[in-house]
């Protein structure tokens, strides 16, 4: 793909893939130098592992963040941990087993969420905080219950809790691999109804989609995103891996798809980067460091993502407030030297600081520095080019008042009026001459 | 706070001998059964305001940053002022609470950015305050009793042992100073150490130093021996104090500003129009929230707390729909949710059932052997029962519960069936079509249901009174066509049309 045929949008996306790759690459001998990182096999394994649970939960965590669910990824992720300790005493360690106790659980909780909504009035941050509090108690009651059984070997269920990457082995990379391709392959065949869905249920459904299990299907990809991510970011932390690359990955682009792909890969960048920091020492639980990784990849999005960051806006708004200073401070001389006689009228400083103050400054050394006044002892006078200007802005504010007056008799182009904008930058030329038409007939 | 112990310990002295005091917080029981039901009584009290201003969830996000300030507090406690650490010191309640209400503040500044949703500002905001938390308490806080375990459940099974004492008689503070008989001197090498030599060598340059000097209370002297005398002591839980005066703080909160709260929950347009302050109230109960939430930190850990403040007003508000009533439910809810735990906790539930006999049954179904005597957590069992109890509450509850609105449903659709037909009845009997419309055997025709369920429901008619049958063709009798009338006109009436009979 050519860089010129880009869009605006698809730059940006892919300036941020290159930085996160670059950050990836760069963090590789920085962390072996500056935290003594060994990459052995081990720690290689866990930032696989780490990686892959990162691009599933980034991906599916874009819908919840999307559909105002995030709080429902809370809800949900606590909710498994009664299944992984019911799974434990039942069917033994195995992770798969486990997993899918997990999810058992999890899904009971999100269709327990929904008949509380359907039946009762209680609304859905109640209905959200009364079952992740009371499947979590039953987690927590049954764990207790397992510690207290004399030589099971329960060692490993509390890295539900907090995420323990260390504990991850080759044949669970493989399991994850595995589901999560699954996963999001789901994911891209329903790629059209759950955009729908997301978007607008109500034009989904009269569409004859069926909304329900759209929905359903949907709820549950995700909690098996959930429950993959378990072992890693654990079940208290888990929303924050799940929803926190979408965050990140929504200030890049307006666009669902896009949106996607980065969180995919700001998830991995989590999910790897957060896995090894946490691999160099046992006493750094991997959730933790996961999410603060993860929260710092939405902090860097939301000062530095062109085009809605706070660094952006900021530099917007400082931008917009010099052209508003420079052309108010024009109008001003403008208005004083029209109403005191010929456009050559002195205007005495004190004057036109007085309406202004600070921004009155800024626009006079802007109009001065641009030739369109100059000062003599403490006044100022339009120049040439000053009054020209002036002229064509009065003309320009004369036009918007007979567009608010006449675009719908003249049936012009609908536009937002922005009277700091010279309108005949803003509509076409025949809507112009429409509107110089106008002028001619009502002199003024 | 010694003082309102000492207070309150004086005041139960009127009714009760020391012993029996001593003897009854002794009990784990107990202990923990009064701090649970204290925690559910303030919890309920504000969370009845929470859930009926749809904010159920900040006090997830409450408890979760309450964490953060707990750890930053104690470690800036031990580590900086060097003061002895402690969860239930009244510097560190308040710097927790400050920072749960600062969260709040934060969220919102979060979400007003625009660029983030109200729900994700929250999703992103506590784990990662929660996240920072737990890494500070494994990396720095290992030693001390913060550990991961008392933040997820807290540690109300050993409130008892966590006591202060109070002396009413026979009190001496004993001061051992090495000049003291009782002071135990030992030698010790001084610069061993730093020489990397062993107090045999020569070199070896020896202190004195006095293993146990320094000030005993009554107890301490006591419990060590330096006392011929038995002081006369009271123990008394030093969470128990805790929850005592949040309960007492939040109750007063909500008998104080009853009004107000109750103004600025269900109309905070017309709170702000009579000139009251909708976002002061707002703060208020944040500020108490983050304190109960601290204040239930040592007991019951920083998530299970959540419970205490969203599933008692849930249960209360699907019982009642008055904000009094709702306000004694939900504590009498939450009370008997923690007085039932710790039976659960211990195998129990409900005092009925025993879990043994459950996981019995299931080893005998299964085929695997599981051990059969249930022991584990108090808090979480305290929740598991609160949770019971709302389950009851949706189920049984008499005007919003699962059962009493499917009765209620039935009885309208049976209610529906009978109008239909005596509408139908009634428009066709005396007109040409009699004859089609109104046979017996065919009237399920018309209605295109079953015919047995016509069946039933023209029995049920005829019981009524309301049709007869005759030569095989339904008719009104004297008491439907009245009946008929009178739904008309009713219905009419609701729907403002006038009456054309």
């Amino acid at each position: 793909m050519k860089l010129k045929s880009m869009s605006a949008e698809d730059k940006r996306v892919w300036l941020a893939i290159a930085g996160i790759v670059v950050l990836g690459i760069c963090f590789l001998p920085i962390g072996q130098w500056l935290f003594g990182i060994r990459y052995t096999y081990t720690v290689r394994v866990v930032a696989l592992g780490g990686s892959i649970l990162g691009v599933i939960s980034g991906a599916l965590g874009c819908f919840a963040v999307l559909r105002r669910e995030s709080l429902m990824g809370d809800a949900l992720s606590h909710a498994a941990l009664p299944g992984v300790a019911v799974a434990f005493l039942l069917a033994g360690r195995d992770l798969g087993v486990l997993l899918i106790g997990a999810g058992i659980a999890s899904w009971i909780a999100l269709r327990f969420i929904s008949a509380l909504l359907g039946t009762t009035r209680l609304k859905q941050d109640a209905a959200m905080g009364i079952v992740l509090a009371s499947w979590f108690a039953g987690g927590i009651a049954l764990l207790a219950y397992i510690q207290s059984i004399p030589d099971a070997s329960q060692a490993g269920l509390d890295r539900f809790i907090f995420g323990q990457a260390a504990a991850i082995i080759e044949s669970d990379v493989l399991l994850i691999s595995g589901v999560g391709a699954a996963v999001l392959l789901t994911l891209a065949l329903f790629w059209k109804e759950f955009k729908l869905v997301t978007f607008d249920m109500g034009f989904a459904g009269a569409n004859g989609f069926q909304v329900g299990l759209i929905n359903t299907l949907l709820s549950t990809l995700i909690v098996i995103a959930i429950v993959l991510g378990l072992q890693l970011a654990g079940v208290i932390l888990m929303v924050g891996m799940l929803i926190a690359p979408g965050i990140a990955a929504r200030q890049w682009t307006q666009k669902l798809n896009h949106m996607v792909i980065l969180a995919a890969v700001f998830g991995a960048f989590a999910g790897g980067v957060g896995a090894v920091i946490s691999a160099i020492d046992a006493d750094i639980p991997t959730g933790p460091m996961i999410i603060v990784v993860a929260f710092s990849l939405v902090l860097a999005s939301i000062t530095l993502a062109p085009g809605r960051g706070l660094l952006w806006s900021s530099w917007r708004r400082r931008l917009d407030s010099r052209r508003f200073a420079r052309q108010n401070a024009l109008r001003d001389l403008y208005r004083y030297v029209l109403s005191h006689g010929s456009p050559g009228t002195p205007v005495p400083d004190a004057f036109i600081r007085g309406i202004g103050d600070r921004s009155a400054a800024l626009g006079l050394a802007q109009l001065l520095s641009a030739g369109l006044v100059e000062l003599t002892g403490d006044s100022w006078r339009l120049t040439d080019t000053g009054i020209e200007a002036a002229r064509r802005d009065a003309h320009s504010l004369q036009l918007w008042d007979l567009y608010r007056l006449y675009a719908d008799d003249l049936d012009l182009p609908l536009l937002g009026e922005d009277r700091h904008l010279d309108i005949r930058d803003v509509l076409p030329a025949d809507a112009i001459g429409q509107l110089e038409a106008m002028t001619e007939q009502r002199p003024n | 706070m010694m003082v309102l112990e000492r207070w309150l310990i004086e005041l139960l002295l009127n009714f009760v001998a020391r012993e029996e005091i001593n003897a009854f917080l002794r009990s784990p029981q107990h202990t923990a059964t009064i701090i649970g039901c204290l925690i559910a009584v303030s919890g309920a009290l504000l969370g009845t305001f929470l859930l009926l201003r749809g904010m159920a969830l900040t006090s997830d996000a409450i408890s979760h940053t309450v964490l953060l300030g707990i750890v930053v507090a104690f470690l800036l406690m031990t580590d900086v002022f060097g003061m002895a650490g402690d969860t239930s010191s009244p510097w560190l309640i308040l710097g927790a609470s400050l920072a749960g209400v600062g969260t709040v503040v934060l969220t919102e500044l979060l979400y007003r950015s625009g660029l983030l949703r109200q729900d994700a500002a929250l999703g992103l905001a506590f784990p990662l305050l929660f996240a920072i938390a737990v890494i500070l308490v494994s990396r720095f806080a290992e030693d001390v009793h913060l550990d991961e375990d008392a933040v997820l459940v807290g540690e109300i099974g050993l409130a008892w042992a966590n006591t202060n004492s109070h002396c009413f008689d026979n009190c001496v503070t004993v001061t051992i100073n090495p000049d003291h008989p009782q002071a135990k001197m030992a030698r010790q090498c001084r610069n061993c150490r730093e020489l990397g030599i062993s107090p045999r060598d020569e070199g070896a340059e020896f202190v004195e130093i006095c293993s146990n000097c320094g000030s005993y209370s009554p107890a301490q002297a006591w419990q060590a021996g330096y006392l011929q005398e038995e002081p006369v002591l009271v123990f008394f839980p030093k969470s128990i104090t805790v929850t005592l005066i949040m309960t007492a703080l939040s109750l007063l909160f909500v008998l104080v500003f009853y009004k107000e709260l109750k103004l600025t929950t269900f109309d905070s347009a017309l709170a702000k129009a009579l000139g009251f302050r909708p976002g002061v109230m707002n703060y208020a109960l944040m500020i108490l929230v983050s304190l109960v939430a601290v204040g239930a930190f040592d007991a019951v850990g920083s998530i299970l707390v959540i419970a205490f403040f969203i599933i008692p007003p849930a249960a209360a508000y699907l019982l009642s729909d008055r904000l009094a009533i709702m306000l004694l439910l939900g504590p009498l809810i939450g009370a008997g949710g923690a007085f039932f735990g710790y039976d659960l906790a211990r195998g129990k539930f409900f005092g009925i059932i025993e879990v043994g006999d459950i996981i019995a049954g299931v080893n005998s179904i299964s085929g695997l052997d599981l051990l059969e005597t249930w022991d584990s957590s108090i808090s979480a069992s305290m929740v598991l029962m609160i949770f019971s109890i709302f389950t009851l509450a949706w189920v049984f509850s008499p005007r919003y519960g699962l059962i009493s609105t499917m009765i209620r449903r039935a009885s309208q659709s049976r209610r529906f069936d009978d109008q239909v037909v005596l509408a139908h009845i009634h428009n066709h009997q005396f007109t040409d079509r009699h004859s089609t419309e109104l046979r017996v055997e065919t009237l399920h025709i018309h209605f295109r249901w079953t015919a047995p369920k016509m069946g039933r429901v023209l029995a049920r008619l005829r019981a009524l009174g309301f049709v007869a049958v005759v030569d095989g063709f339904a008719e009104l009798t004297e008491r439907g066509e009245t009946q008929v009338h009178a739904f008309r006109s009713a219905m009419l009436e609701a729907h403002n049309m006038p009456d054309i009979d």
